[in-house]
């Protein structure tokens, strides 16, 4: 079982896409992956009112699409009265520092947790260097919420254990278009491995490069329940199936299909 | 009459404010501006093709003049985009790298530039010489810089004697004497009244314009008569 926390719907700017549930679909049959939270493009790049309502339209009935309700801090007002219309479409809230000009320790983002902690919505929210600390500080101070480190930092990573000791309601998520080496298992050498989730910020970004990550980090089977699926399903309560098997097959396929003995072994899917 | 160079429509991400057709034909109508060239922010900042509907759709509705946004992130789009404002007779394209986070010295932007040029397209392009102006320079471009700021006038003035299809938006040349310097070096068939109505205060620019000591057939070209060339447009 293959959890992705960190997924968007609908066209990039920066390559021809087709933006619908069915491409995001695809690359996850690509790569084994299960399920998928997702959120908006346009609502993350340029207007929440309009992209959360698209996204829970696009994803409507299909169990795989879990959708993140998309909050600019600048206008609470807007996302709250939104959430009352559509919180039954959402199992988690994403809120995105640089596009919303609110930076992860500023007053506006405590608000913003305020209301995602309201709405019992765990928060993905993007982090890029030292802010990661900042954003711990930020939920330490929030009663309640919960909150994810998407991209653990990006270039900061080295930050990302620091930031879990200021709160226990943290969780890292790595996914990264520059992937140093060694990342995610100098990170979980460090970490409760309880606190880390996966996620690959498909369809932005190929889900290879957070696959191969997690490959290099060689997880033990119980770091690899935790992080692929196990952290994800208890955090954002996840309703999978009930006990049904799921949709699609669960190997691996396609280019991260690695021949050599034992080569698969990191992430092997249950 | 008076027609602004430039026109947004939707919403900017960077600071949450939007500003939707009917409110900027309001707010057009209030500062006595009687229309101008429009893009749209979705086209700028997420869609190329459903924000550059909106802005065809918005200049339909109220007589204003379509301006396509490319993204400069979408190289290859972008290309595909210039292509398709051409079968829509659209002669005016947006460029918004600093938006876009492309850097001026990117070599894709003077790939695109010689394609736009050899389309007959005028580029609007947020920024100034400074930023992207040798990304266009001898290519033949015709081009109006929206960001440039009097700081940099000097600089424009220099560039000009060499590139005819240079221009600069009034927006930033907010300093005593900039408009005439500029007339007096390159001719005012190289400035356009240009405010970003309802994102920057259009009143500070339609001041400037009052105070002017234009001459009849200067003011002409500038509020209007340039930008209808470069439109391709006959009124």
């Amino acid at each position: 079982m293959i959890v992705d926390v960190h997924g968007h719907l609908g066209p990039w700017f920066f390559f021809p896409s087709e933006g619908t549930a069915a491409e995001n679909l695809r690359v996850m049959d690509t790569y084994g992956i299960d399920v998928q939270l997702v959120s908006s493009v346009e609502a993350v790049a340029y207007d929440p009112a309009a992209g959360n309502a698209a996204l829970a339209g696009a994803i409507g009935d299909e169990p795989r699409l879990r959708g993140l309700f998309v909050i600019d801090p600048r206008d609470l007002a807007a996302a709250e009265q939104q959430l009352d219309e559509l919180r039954g479409s959402f199992v988690g809230a994403k809120i995105h520092t640089h596009y919303s000009a609110t930076p992860a320790g500023s007053p506006a983002m405590a608000d913003a947790l305020r209301v995602c902690a309201d709405a019992d919505l765990p928060a993905l929210v993007h982090t890029w260097g030292t802010e990661i600390l900042d954003l711990a500080d930020t939920v330490a101070s929030v009663p309640g919420v919960r909150a994810i480190a998407g991209h653990m930092g990006g270039p900061a990573w080295r930050l990302a254990p620091e930031a879990l000791t200021r709160t226990d309601r943290l969780w890292l998520e790595p996914c990264y278009s520059r992937p140093d080496a060694g990342r995610v298992r100098w990170v979980l050498d460090r970490v409760d491995p309880r606190r880390m989730l996966f996620g690959t910020d498909s369809t932005l970004i190929d889900p290879a490069l957070a696959f191969g990550a997690i490959r290099a980090a060689h997880l033990s089977a119980e770091e690899e329940r935790l992080v692929m699926s196990a952290n994800a399903i208890d955090l954002f309560g996840l309703d999978l199936w009930r006990g049904e098997e799921p949709p699609t097959a669960l190997h691996l396929t396609g280019p991260l299909k690695d021949e050599r003995p034992g080569a698969n072994g990191p992430h092997g899917v249950s | 009459m008076i027609a602004d160079c430039d026109l947004l429509i939707g919403r900017e991400v960077t600071s949450g404010l939007r500003q939707p057709p009917d409110q900027l034909a309001e707010r057009l109508a209030q500062a006595a501006i009687d229309g101008g060239a429009v893009a749209s922010l979705r086209a700028l900042q997420f869609d190329v093709r459903t924000g550059n509907d909106e802005a065809a759709d918005a200049a339909q509705r109220y007589g204003w003049w379509p301006v396509y946004g490319i993204d400069l992130r979408d190289p290859l789009g972008a290309e595909q985009e210039m292509d398709r404002a051409a079968e829509h007779r659209v002669h005016l394209l947006r460029l918004a790298p600093g938006r876009q986070q492309i850097a001026g010295t990117a070599p894709r932007l003077r790939t695109l530039v010689r394609r736009a040029t050899e389309l007959g397209m005028t580029l609007l392009v947020e920024g100034s010489t400074v930023d992207v102006g040798a990304a266009m320079m001898g290519l033949g471009a015709s081009v109006v810089f929206l960001d440039q700021h009097f700081y940099d006038l000097g600089e424009f003035i220099l560039l000009a004697r060499d590139e005819p299809g240079f221009h600069l938006s009034t927006r930033l040349l907010g300093s005593p004497g900039a408009w005439e310097l500029l007339l007096e070096h390159a001719g005012p068939e190289r400035l356009l009244l240009g405010t970003r109505a309802g994102w920057f205060e259009e009143h500070a620019v339609l001041d400037q314009l009052h105070a002017s000591a234009l001459a009849p057939e200067q003011r002409e070209l500038i509020v209007g008569g340039n930008l209808r060339r470069l439109a391709g447009r006959s009124s």
